[in-house]
């Protein structure tokens, strides 16, 4: 069997949801052992959904499958302070904790970096809050659409006038959970020198911000100028559109001229007066008159199909794409033919298909070494065999209500 | 503390032949963590796209190196023409003294060039490579058709997603595929560093940008393999949350976003509401389930609420109840924000940019390492501002000989 690229690194999963879990994921995806602490009723994620058959079961929720494939699961009760206690115990054999709860109430659980580095200067620690740490707003609450709404890209998209829009599915605690789980390998990569761990954080709104929303701080500091929404359109190269054809919709965009050329020759419109229209040369600029250049092209476009403008525009070498529906991508032969899809056997959801690596490496090649765990599957060996529980503290802490019961004794 | 120990990534040298956004992207979180990152241009091509920059201002042309500034920010810059063969021998001889080379062209490209993984780590078996190409560098009918991120999002369903509940055209993002893209690439490329070290062995990253940007659909995606239901246009909502949207607050332009998960939340919610609370208290909303239920209804009163008030005073009281709460920010919003300055300042050196006399403000490194803080380490380099460095004295060229390939059009 091939190494792994993170063979050996032992990672605590704190929290709940999608950004720490995110994080830990690509950990884990990448040959980390990853325990992942639940509290006794389970992460939110397994009552999330999806559910075949819209069933609800603590085991088959889609979300939850997706986000937990190789981990092991431990339930703890961190707020009472036996399981608090276990937690830190259990922080002491990681090189990595991951997280994503609110600050104070890891420092009111004493699971804090301060506290657990004094005894393990070499833990890393890497946090994903919406708002940070050191910031004025670190104990606010917040989600994904919060983050989305204080980052400033949600002013720039959906319609002047209506209400701005979000990016569907959480997209903003995926983006914290990818540069959490940088953030934890940057620390790891600078203990190799130091010798020391350190904490590490990202704040999600500052994440989205700065990614996402690209220049339009900088850039209205810098030349005043307010970029506000603009619906289909987006206010920077011309055209960068949704576009209507006979049966969907297109994402028209050109970034060179020689791409904009091509299109009106290809629409048959290279003698039009409006082609010739001088404010139309520039691709930065042109948007301001795009209300009055649209129309030219968009009747050629609305009286060809999806199906037909796909062939045209590729055997003319434009970047334009339809926008597939999901059913759509999931079955297209490309991602059948990048074997994309991964099959997985799970003791309660059944065999299901599941999304593969969004990398892929040579020599350390994804594998599924272990389905999604069930709740607290892992309570007996990682309680037993990693903190040398027996039998009777185990049975006395089932009792507590600080692991969940069931899953131990099995 | 006692002395700062040196960033993460300290050493390591990275050549970037990124273009557009996604690869100067990567190229610029790996600078930032401390690596030298080499950018490489061909000699007699113009720069391409170039993103990431400030918007047009009168006296910049397209290819003002202020422009991408934020992209590019902290590299350096050298010219090479690799189609020549003394470019390749040039760029063989880098590669025996670098550690990581990223490229987001086309798939295929590196390797018509005869650059390609193989024959680079046969010179330096320790290199890791990482190619950002939009489907995947193995076959497939996606694999040679052009796109840019925005398209290459439409292609991979995301675009399905965005957009209101009363029309079916989807609206514009504002293109977060390239940043997705660059950001698992720069963990993959971090793990990759991790295997080298333990093992001596560099490695191939093979990423399709639209699959790494189909991770964040995820949900929906399962929902389709469990269920055969294909999502739409979502607006603001997100399955089992009520109420959870974007609603109008008092003012021009003015929004809130509100998220209420569970029915104590609600219940704060309404003592924030008081005798405002109007419909909002009407039983049929008192429970998740009635709330989902009628959500039209639900976000309808809702906006009847925070209309009548200020974005920022509303969002204070409804944070002090635990409600998360926040204004719709817009640019203006920002350079005034607590918050945003202290994330964006934390850990980042931001100066004046003295090679090119412009004070710049810069977006922060979004990730916080308390003790070996990010850097932004330098401006944005001039093409081919660094080539005395690297030829001359990294690769050992006499004055004369880097003149000749000068000359000649190689460098």
């Amino acid at each position: 069997m091939p190494e792994r690229a993170l063979e050996g690194l032992k990672v605590l999963e704190l929290g709940d949801f999608i950004s720490a879990a995110y994080a830990a994921k690509l950990l884990a995806d990448l040959g980390a052992e990853v325990v992942k602490v639940e509290p006794p009723e389970g992460d939110s994620s397994r009552r999330h959904g999806p559910f075949p058959g819209d069933e609800l079961h603590d085991e088959r929720s889609g979300l939850y499958l997706f986000l937990n494939a190789n981990k092991r699961s431990v339930t703890l009760d961190i707020a009472q302070q036996q399981g608090a206690a276990l937690c830190r115990r259990l922080a002491q054999q990681a090189d990595i904790v991951i997280h994503n709860l609110p600050p104070a109430d890891l420092e009111a659980h004493g699971l804090d970096y301060e506290t657990l580095s004094e005894d393990h200067p070499e833990l890393v620690m890497s946090s994903i809050t919406v708002f940070g740490y050191d910031t004025p707003y670190r104990d606010w609450t917040g989600h994904a659409l919060t983050a989305t709404a204080a980052s400033g890209i949600s002013m720039r998209i959906g319609d002047p006038g209506r209400a701005p829009l979000w990016i569907p599915y959480c997209a903003a605690d995926f983006q914290g959970g990818i540069h959490g789980a940088a953030a934890a390998l940057l620390a790891l990569r600078a203990r190799r020198s130091s010798g020391e761990g350190q904490h590490a954080w990202v704040s999600i709104v500052e994440v989205v911000g700065s990614y996402l929303a690209g220049s339009a701080l900088p850039g209205f500091v810098f030349s005043g100028q307010l970029r506000s929404r603009a619906g289909t359109h987006m206010e920077a190269f011309y055209p960068w559109q949704v576009t209507p054809s006979a049966d969907g919709y297109f994402e028209v965009i050109t970034m060179v001229d020689d791409q904009w050329q091509r299109f009106v020759e290809l629409m048959g419109q290279s003698d039009a007066p409006w082609a010739a229209d001088e404010r139309l040369q520039a691709r930065w600029t042109a948007w301001q008159w795009a209300e009055e250049i649209d129309p030219h092209w968009y009747t050629w476009m609305r009286e060809r199909t999806t199906a037909e403008l796909t062939e045209l525009f590729q055997e003319n070498g434009l970047p334009f794409q339809p926008v597939n529906s999901l059913d759509v991508v999931a079955d297209s032969d490309h991602l059948r033919e990048r074997e994309f899809w991964q099959q997985v056997t799970h003791a309660e959801a059944g065999e299901y298909t599941m999304l593969g690596p969004p990398y892929r490496l040579s020599e350390t090649p994804w594998e599924l070494r272990r389905p999604p765990p069930l709740l607290g599957e892992h309570n007996d060996e990682v309680l037993r065999s990693e903190l040398g529980l027996g039998d009777d503290e185990l049975a006395a802490l089932a009792a507590d209500g600080v692991i969940s019961t069931g899953v131990v004794a099995s | 503390m006692s002395e700062q120990a040196p960033p993460p990534l300290a050493g390591l040298r990275v050549l970037d032949h990124g273009h557009v956004w996604a690869g100067p992207l990567l190229g610029r979180s790996l600078s930032e963590a401390g690596a030298e990152v080499i950018k490489v241009e061909a000699p007699d091509r113009a720069s391409g796209v170039v993103m990431g920059g400030m918007p047009a201002r009168s006296d910049m042309d397209a290819h003002d190196p202020r422009r991408y500034h934020d992209y590019d920010r902290g590299k350096l810059g050298i010219t090479i023409d690799l189609a020549s063969e003394e470019g390749k021998q040039l760029y063989h001889s880098l590669i025996a003294v670098s550690d990581v080379v990223i490229e987001n062209f086309s798939a295929n490209v590196m390797n018509s060039l005869g650059l390609g993984y193989e024959a680079l780590s046969e010179v330096n078996p320790r290199l890791i490579m990482a190619s950002l190409s939009a489907t995947g560098a193995t076959p497939g009918p996606w694999r040679d058709l052009r796109t840019y991120g925005p398209s290459l999002a439409a292609l991979y369903g995301i675009k399905s997603l965005l957009g209101y509940l009363d029309d079916p055209q989807p609206r514009e993002d504002t293109a977060d595929l390239d940043p997705t893209a660059a950001g698992h690439a720069f963990v993959a490329v971090l793990a990759a560093l991790e295997y080298r070290d333990r093992t001596g062995r560099g490695q191939y990253i093979d990423m399709a940008q639209g699959e790494a940007t189909m991770q964040r659909i995820a949900e929906p995606l399962m929902d389709y393999q469990m269920n055969g239901r294909v999502a739409g246009l979502q607006q603001n909502r997100y399955p089992g949350v009520a109420p959870h949207g974007i609603y109008r607050a008092a003012g021009d332009d003015r929004w809130l976003s509100i998220v209420v998960r569970d029915d104590e939340e609600w219940a704060a919610l309404l003592r924030v509401a008081g005798e405002q609370a109007g419909d909002l208290a009407a039983p049929r909303f008192a429970s998740l389930a009635g709330r989902l239920a009628e959500q039209d209804a639900l976000d309808v009163s809702v906006e009847a609420w925070t209309v009548q008030h200020d974005p920022f005073e509303l969002t204070q009281q409804l944070q002090q109840a635990r409600v998360a709460a926040y204004p719709v920010m817009g640019p203006p919003d920002l350079a005034a924000d607590a918050n945003y300055d202290a994330l964006r300042r934390t850990g980042v050196r931001m100066g004046p940019d003295a090679e090119l006399g412009v004070d710049q403000l810069y977006h922060g490194v979004p990730w916080k390492l308390t003790r070996t803080p990010a850097e932004i380490s330098g401006p944005s380099p001039i093409k081919g501002g660094h080539n005395d460095y690297v030829f001359r004295e990294l690769l050992g060229l006499s004055a004369d000989e880097l003149a000749e390939l000068q000359q000649q059009r190689i460098v």
